[in-house]
């Protein structure tokens, strides 16, 4: 009788971490480059000494679907998307190198390239600093051109390159700050056929009809193992009355 | 409490923010140099609730951890400085900027606010001044008798006296420009502050230094895009019934078990 009662709340337990998961990515479904994780539940037996009958359910969320996001054009110069696969290269807030796929890069008071949210760019040789400029440009591979302030318009200048990186997906993990790394810590080498399209920002990739189905789906689970802990309750309550001595 | 009750809560608060700006944008589509403004999401942080990689025995790893992310936050209302279609007006204190830059304005404190809305008027001094009465810096006072007022590309601006031919000059706009004009804080009135992020102002002549010309007679209308804007509300508004539906479906979890657990 424990048994099923304690089977049936890790159940629920869990589909409410699921829940949660799901309800994450819903919240996220208009944030940029953000990539939905998965929320899969596996099981994880504990055997005792009579009937193998308890098998634990856990949620594993570490799955995140690196499918891509769709295109929205901005027209604003520094909206950079990846096209396919790969990741912008960021510097975190800790100092080690962050992967993002989030490209709405600003010039700051300094002159410092950096995401919306404050996190430097990262470039062939660190952050990157782009002088005062009339227009920026970013091309294909990530190269950045400059018109300088009062420049002609033939005066382009090529400055560095967005360092662009394409890891094996398998091997990403997410950090606490929403931010990709390598899952052994290394950071990835620069991959030249990473491609990117200016003026446009790539959407998160949560589908939200899919991410309601599965919420309805999820609530169904739910209701199913509170009913089981129901059952058990009635069944220990039956116990009690036939058994008991009044 | 639940978690999936908060992370939803949170969905709501951001496409509410997002639908303020929208609707702010919106509202502002006729305002004379308006510049539409963007919310900018990112994912909260993510709380670990079972290591990833952790060992299960001495040579075995846990495979997957369970990494639950809280939900989403607004991390920047952006403007975004692309310039505005023009408007012909034939009036003579219309001026537009063709180009970067921002015209600068003597806020009543003594500072300097930027703006890029060229609709301006005289006060009963004489004074060049925006609409709402703050006068144009460096300062210009135009003659009760003058005919006409030119302004020029370089921003030279001359009127025509009676009896005179050749016209006079009253003095020259000069434009600031900023490293990074997404960093300026608006203040509403059309104005703009300068701030750290934006940079210090860098004052310039009309069409020198990567500034733009002027041009009078014409106006820079707002450039905000009704359509683009149409499709963010639905979006923002699709996207804020997924939240509440998401925040009704966790509550009814927690009232289904409460309902069937109770004794």
């Amino acid at each position: 009788m424990d048994r099923m009662l304690y089977v049936a709340m890790t159940g629920a337990k869990q589909t409410m971490y699921a829940q949660a998961v799901n309800n994450h990515n819903l919240a996220n479904a208009n944030t940029h480059g953000f990539r939905e994780s998965m929320a899969y539940a596996y099981t994880e037996p504990l055997r005792g000494p009579v009937y193998d009958s308890r098998d634990y359910v856990q949620v594993a969320n570490e799955a995140i679907d690196f499918s891509t996001g769709a295109m929205q054009t901005t027209g604003r110069d520094l909206d950079v998307a990846i096209q396919g696969d790969g990741f912008l290269a960021v510097q975190a807030e800790d100092g080690t190198e962050g992967y993002t796929r989030a490209g709405d890069l600003h010039i700051d008071g300094q002159g410092i390239m950096r995401l919306g949210n404050g996190l430097a760019v990262l470039g062939d040789g660190g952050p990157i600093a782009i002088p005062p400029a009339e227009s920026i440009l970013i091309g294909t591979d990530g190269t950045i051109t400059i018109r300088p302030l009062g420049g002609e318009a033939s005066g382009v200048v090529a400055m560095e390159r967005l360092r662009l990186v394409n890891p094996p997906t398998e091997n990403l993990v997410r950090g606490v700050d929403g931010l990709f790394r390598q899952r052994d810590g290394t950071n990835a080498p620069a991959d030249a056929n990473v491609r990117v399209a200016s003026g446009m920002l790539e959407t998160s990739n949560v589908n939200t009809v899919e991410a309601l189905t599965r919420m309805m789906e999820l609530t169904r689970h739910y209701e199913t193992q509170v009913k089981v802990m129901s059952t058990a309750d009635n069944l220990g309550k039956s116990n009690n009355r036939l058994l008991g001595l009044s | 409490m639940n978690q999936a009750l908060w992370i939803a809560k949170t969905g709501l608060d951001a496409q509410q923010t997002r639908m303020s700006v929208v609707s702010n944008n919106l509202a502002n589509v006729n305002t004379t140099g308006h510049k539409k403004g963007r919310a900018v999401f990112e994912d909260l942080i993510y709380q670990t609730i079972r290591q990833p990689g952790a060992q299960v025995t001495q040579d075995a790893q846990l495979p997957s951890g369970l990494m639950l992310g809280v939900g989403v936050r607004t991390v920047a209302t952006e403007k975004l400085f692309q310039q505005g279609s023009m408007v012909l007006t034939d009036n003579s204190l219309d001026v537009a900027i063709e180009g970067r830059g921002f015209f600068q304005i003597l806020l009543p404190d003594g500072n300097l606010g930027y703006t890029r809305d060229g609709t301006f008027q005289l006060n009963s001094e004489g004074e060049v001044v925006m609409s709402n009465g703050y006068p144009l810096q460096p300062g210009l006072t135009v003659p009760d008798e003058a005919l006409s007022i030119m302004v020029g590309e370089d921003g030279t601006v001359g009127v025509m006296l009676p009896d005179n031919p050749e016209p006079q000059i009253l003095g020259q706009i000069q434009l600031a420009d900023f490293i990074n004009p997404a960093g300026l804080q608006p203040t509403g009135k059309n104005l703009f502050l300068e701030t750290a992020a934006s940079g210090a102002a860098q004052e310039a002549v009309p069409g020198t230094n990567g500034v733009g010309g002027l041009i009078q007679g014409m106006l820079e209308t707002s450039n905000v895009n009704i359509a683009e804007e149409l499709v963010n509300m639905i979006e923002t508004q699709r996207s804020y019934e997924a939240n509440s539906k998401a925040l009704s479906t966790a509550d009814s979890m927690i009232q289904f078990a409460n309902n069937n657990l109770a004794r």
